[in-house]
C-alpha cells in the first residue's frame, strides 16, 4: 500500500505541466541521441547537464533520465536501419535486426524493439519501486568501512566486467581516482595537486571531463573517418508485429527484462552488458540457434528489452546507496549533487518528490516513447540522412558552451579539449572513458571512508573484515580482483 | 597486446611516478593518521603496478600489431589536428573577441571540413548557427557567454 501511496504521491509531482516537458524532452532527445551514431547518452547527459542548472533540481534528473531510457530505445532504430548500433548496448540487435531489414522485415524488426523496450522498461520501473526503499534502509546500517569495501567492489565490478582488456580497465579507474585527489583535500581543507592554478583549487569539474571523453573524443573519432553508412532502401510497413512475432519474441522478452533489470543493479552491469547476455541465453535455448544472425526475431526482442530493464535497473544503486554503476549514473550523480542533493540511503526519505516523482515521470516517459517510436521512425530515418559534416559542428558548440558555463570561465573549455585528446587516444590504445568517469565520481567517497575507516581503527585493515556487510564486500573484490591478474597470464 | 600497449603501459608508468612524487610534499601520513597524498600516492603505485605489468605481458607476448602510425593509416587525421588547433585557438580568442565573432569563426571553419561546400552557404550556416545559439543559450537561457571587446 506504502508503494501505491508514494506512486500517487509521485504522479502528483511528475504529472506537473513543467515536469512532463522536461520528461518529453528528455526522452525525445534521447531517442534522437540514440538514433544518432556519433554521439551517445553520456556524452549528450554531459553536453545538456550545463542547461539544467536553472532548472528545478527534479525537472532536471527528470530530464537527463529520460535522455538515459530514452537512448536506450532509440539505438535499436540505426542497428536495424544501418547496420550501425546507435548506441553500444544496441550492437547485439545489428546481428539479426539488420538481417531482418534487408529481407523486408524492417517493420516488425523495429516495432518489436519498441514493444519490448516498453514492456521490458515498464517491469523494470515496477523492479525499481519495489527493491529501492528495502535497499534504501539497508543502507542506513552503512558506516565508513562498508561504504569504502562496496565502493571498492564497485570499482572492481565496474573493471571486471568492462568490454576490453581488464588490467587497461583497472588503470582507467585508478587515475579517475587520482584526479578526483586535485582540489582541497576534504579532511585537511589542505589544497594539493593544484599547481598553482586557482581554478584548480575546486578541483577539476565533471561536466568537462564528461564532454571531454564522450563528446569531444567522438568527434574526432568520426571526423577521420572515410567510410559514410548505407541506409537500408526500404519501405517500412507493418510496424505492429504478427501473433507468429509475438509468440517468438515474448518469452525471450520477458526473460531478456529479468537478467537486464538484475545486471543492471551491479555495478558495470549496464544495459551494453544485459543486451550481449540476453543474446547469447536466447541463442542458446533456442531449438534453432542457426537462425540467430539470419533475422531471428527473438535477436532482437531479447536483447533491446534487456537494455532497457537495466536501465531502470540502474538508478537503484544510485538512488539507495548512492554509488552509481556506470558512467551515465555517475553523470547523474554529479547532476543531483550540482542541484543540492546527497545520493545515498536518505535521498529517498528526504526527497520523496525527486524519487517518486522520477519513478511516475519514468512510466510517463515509457509510454510517451512508444507513442514517439513507432509514428516518428520515418522521421528518425529522416534524420540519420543528416551528413556528419553538418551535425558535428553543432555538437562541439553545445560542448563549448555547456562546459564554458560551468564556472563561466575558459578554464572549463580548456579542461574539457585536453580530455578530448585524452579520451581520443584512450580509443585509439583501447582504453575504456567510463572506468575513469567512474573512479573520478567515487573517488572522494572511496577517500573520505577510507581513511576515516583506517583513522577509527587507528590503522589495521582488520576493521574491513570485521563487519560482516564490509567483510562480504572486500573479499569479493579481492578475489576479483586476484582472479583478473590470474586469468591475464593464465590467458598467456 | 602490442606495441601499442608497451608505448602506452610507459606512458602511464611515467604518470604513476609523477603522481608518487608529488604526493609526497602534499604529506602521505601513516596507516594510523592518512595524510592528505595518502590515496593519489598509493593510487599511483597502483596505477605503476599495473603499468609495468602491462609492458611486461606485452613484452612476452612477444607479438607485434605494426607500428604505432599504423593507427592512423587511412585515415584522414589531418582533420583532427585541424580542429584540435582551431579549438586551441578558439579558447584563446574567446574571451578577447566574444563568444558571437569567435563562434561563427569557428563554424565557418568546422562546417567545411567533412563537407566540400560553397563558401557563402559555409558563412550563412556559420552565421546563423551562432546567431541561434547565442538566442537560445544567452537570451533564453540565460547563460553567461564572453562577451569580449565588441560587447558581443
Amino acid at each position: 500500500m506504502d508503494i501505491l501511496h508514494n506512486l500517487f504521491y509521485g504522479f502528483s509531482v511528475g504529472l506537473q505541466p513543467s515536469n512532463l516537458l522536461f520528461c518529453f524532452l528528455g526522452v525525445l532527445m534521447g531517442t534522437l541521441i540514440g538514433v544518432l551514431p556519433g554521439i551517445g547518452p553520456v556524452g549528450a547527459m554531459s553536453i545538456l547537464l550545463p542547461a539544467t542548472f536553472r532548472m528545478s533540481p527534479i525537472s532536471a534528473i527528470i530530464m537527463l533520465a529520460g535522455i538515459y531510457y530514452g537512448a536506450q530505445y532509440g539505438g535499436s532504430t540505426t542497428s536495424i536501419l544501418v547496420n550501425i548500433p546507435g548506441e553500444a548496448s544496441s550492437i547485439v540487435t545489428c546481428l539479426d535486426g539488420y538481417q531482418m531489414a534487408k529481407q523486408g522485415r524492417a517493420g516488425p524488426a523495429l516495432g518489436i524493439a519498441a514493444f519490448g523496450s516498453f514492456i521490458a522498461g515498464t517491469l523494470g520501473i515496477v523492479g525499481l519501486m519495489i527493491f529501492a526503499s528495502p535497499l534504501a534502509e539497508f543502507g542506513l546500517k552503512f558506516g565508513s568501512p562498508e561504504y569504502f569495501s562496496v565502493v571498492l567492489l564497485g570499482l572492481t565490478l565496474v573493471t571486471y566486467l568492462s568490454r576490453g582488456s581488464k588490467i587497461k580497465a583497472l588503470m582507467m579507474a585508478a587515475f579517475g581516482v587520482i584526479l578526483s585527489c586535485i582540489g582541497i583535500d576534504q579532511i585537511n581543507a589542505s589544497p594539493r595537486m593544484t599547481f598553482n592554478v586557482t581554478q584548480l583549487w575546486d578541483g577539476i569539474d565533471i561536466v568537462s571531463i564528461a564532454m571531454g571523453l564522450f563528446g569531444i573524443s567522438e568527434i574526432l573519432i568520426n571526423i577521420e573517418e572515410t567510410t559514410t553508412a548505407e541506409i537500408i532502401k526500404t519501405r517500412i510497413r507493418n510496424l505492429l508485429p504478427s501473433l507468429s512475432d509475438w509468440r517468438q519474441s515474448i518469452w525471450a522478452i520477458l526473460r531478456g527484462t529479468v537478467l537486464g533489470f538484475f545486471l543492471g543493479i551491479l555495478p558495470g552491469g549496464g544495459p551494453t552488458l544485459s543486451s550481449f547476455g540476453s543474446y547469447a541465453i536466447e541463442k542458446r535455448i533456442s531449438k534453432t540457434p542457426d537462425r540467430f544472425g539470419t533475422g531471428a526475431i527473438e535477436g532482437v526482442a531479447g536483447p533491446e528489452s534487456a537494455n532497457n530493464a537495466a536501465s531502470a535497473g540502474n538508478f537503484i544503486p544510485l538512488f539507495t546507496l548512492g554509488i552509481p554503476g556506470n558512467a551515465m549514473m555517475a553523470l547523474l550523480f554529479g547532476a543531483l549533487l550540482i542541484h543540492g542533493m546527497r545520493p545515498g540511503p536518505l535521498l529517498i526519505k528526504d526527497h520523496p518528490d525527486l524519487f517518486w516523482g522520477v519513478v511516475s515521470t519514468m512510466y510517463i516517459g515509457n509510454v510517451m516513447l512508444l507513442i514517439l517510436n513507432l509514428p516518428l521512425i520515418p522521421l528518425w530515418v529522416k534524420i540519420l540522412k543528416v551528413p556528419y559534416g553538418v551535425l558535428f559542428p553543432l555538437i562541439l558548440v553545445f560542448c563549448l558552451i555547456g562546459s564554458y558555463s560551468v564556472r563561466n570561465d575558459i578554464f572549463g573549455v580548456l579542461v574539457m579539449i585536453i580530455f578530448g585528446i585524452l579520451g581520443y587516444l584512450f580509443r585509439k590504445f583501447d582504453y575504456e572513458g567510463a572506468p575513469l568517469l567512474l573512479g573520478f565520481i567515487l573517488g572522494p567517497m572511496f577517500e573520505l571512508n577510507l581513511r576515516q575507516s583506517l583513522l577509527f581503527s587507528k590503522g589495521s585493515f582488520l576493521i574491513f573484515f570485521t563487519r560482516p556487510i564490509s567483510a562480504v564486500a572486500i573479499t569479493i573484490a579481492i578475489i576479483l580482483l586476484i582472479y583478473s591478474f590470474i586469468s591475464l597470464f593464465i590467458k598467456r | 597486446m602490442s606495441l601499442r600497449d608497451q608505448w602506452s603501459g610507459l606512458f602511464w608508468a611515467a604518470i604513476a611516478i609523477f603522481v608518487c612524487l608529488i604526493s609526497v610534499p602534499i604529506g602521505i601520513g601513516t596507516f594510523k593518521s592518512p595524510g592528505p597524498g595518502f590515496l593519489p600516492f598509493w593510487s599511483g603505485v597502483f596505477l605503476g603496478v599495473l603499468s609495468v605489468a602491462l609492458v611486461i605481458m606485452s613484452i612476452l607476448q612477444g607479438k607485434e600489431e605494426g607500428r604505432i602510425s599504423s593507427l592512423w593509416r587511412g585515415l584522414k587525421w589531418h582533420k583532427v589536428i585541424l580542429v584540435l588547433t582551431s579549438l586551441f585557438i578558439y579558447t584563446l580568442l574567446l574571451p578577447i573577441l566574444g563568444y558571437l565573432i569567435t563562434t561563427s569563426g569557428l563554424l565557418i571553419l568546422l562546417f567545411g571540413i567533412r563537407r566540400k561546400q560553397r563558401l557563402w552557404i559555409q558563412v550563412l550556416s556559420a552565421l546563423i548557427t551562432a546567431w541561434v545559439s547565442y538566442l537560445i543559450f544567452y537570451v533564453w537561457l540565460e547563460v553567461q557567454l564572453p562577451k569580449g571587446i565588441f560587447g558581443s
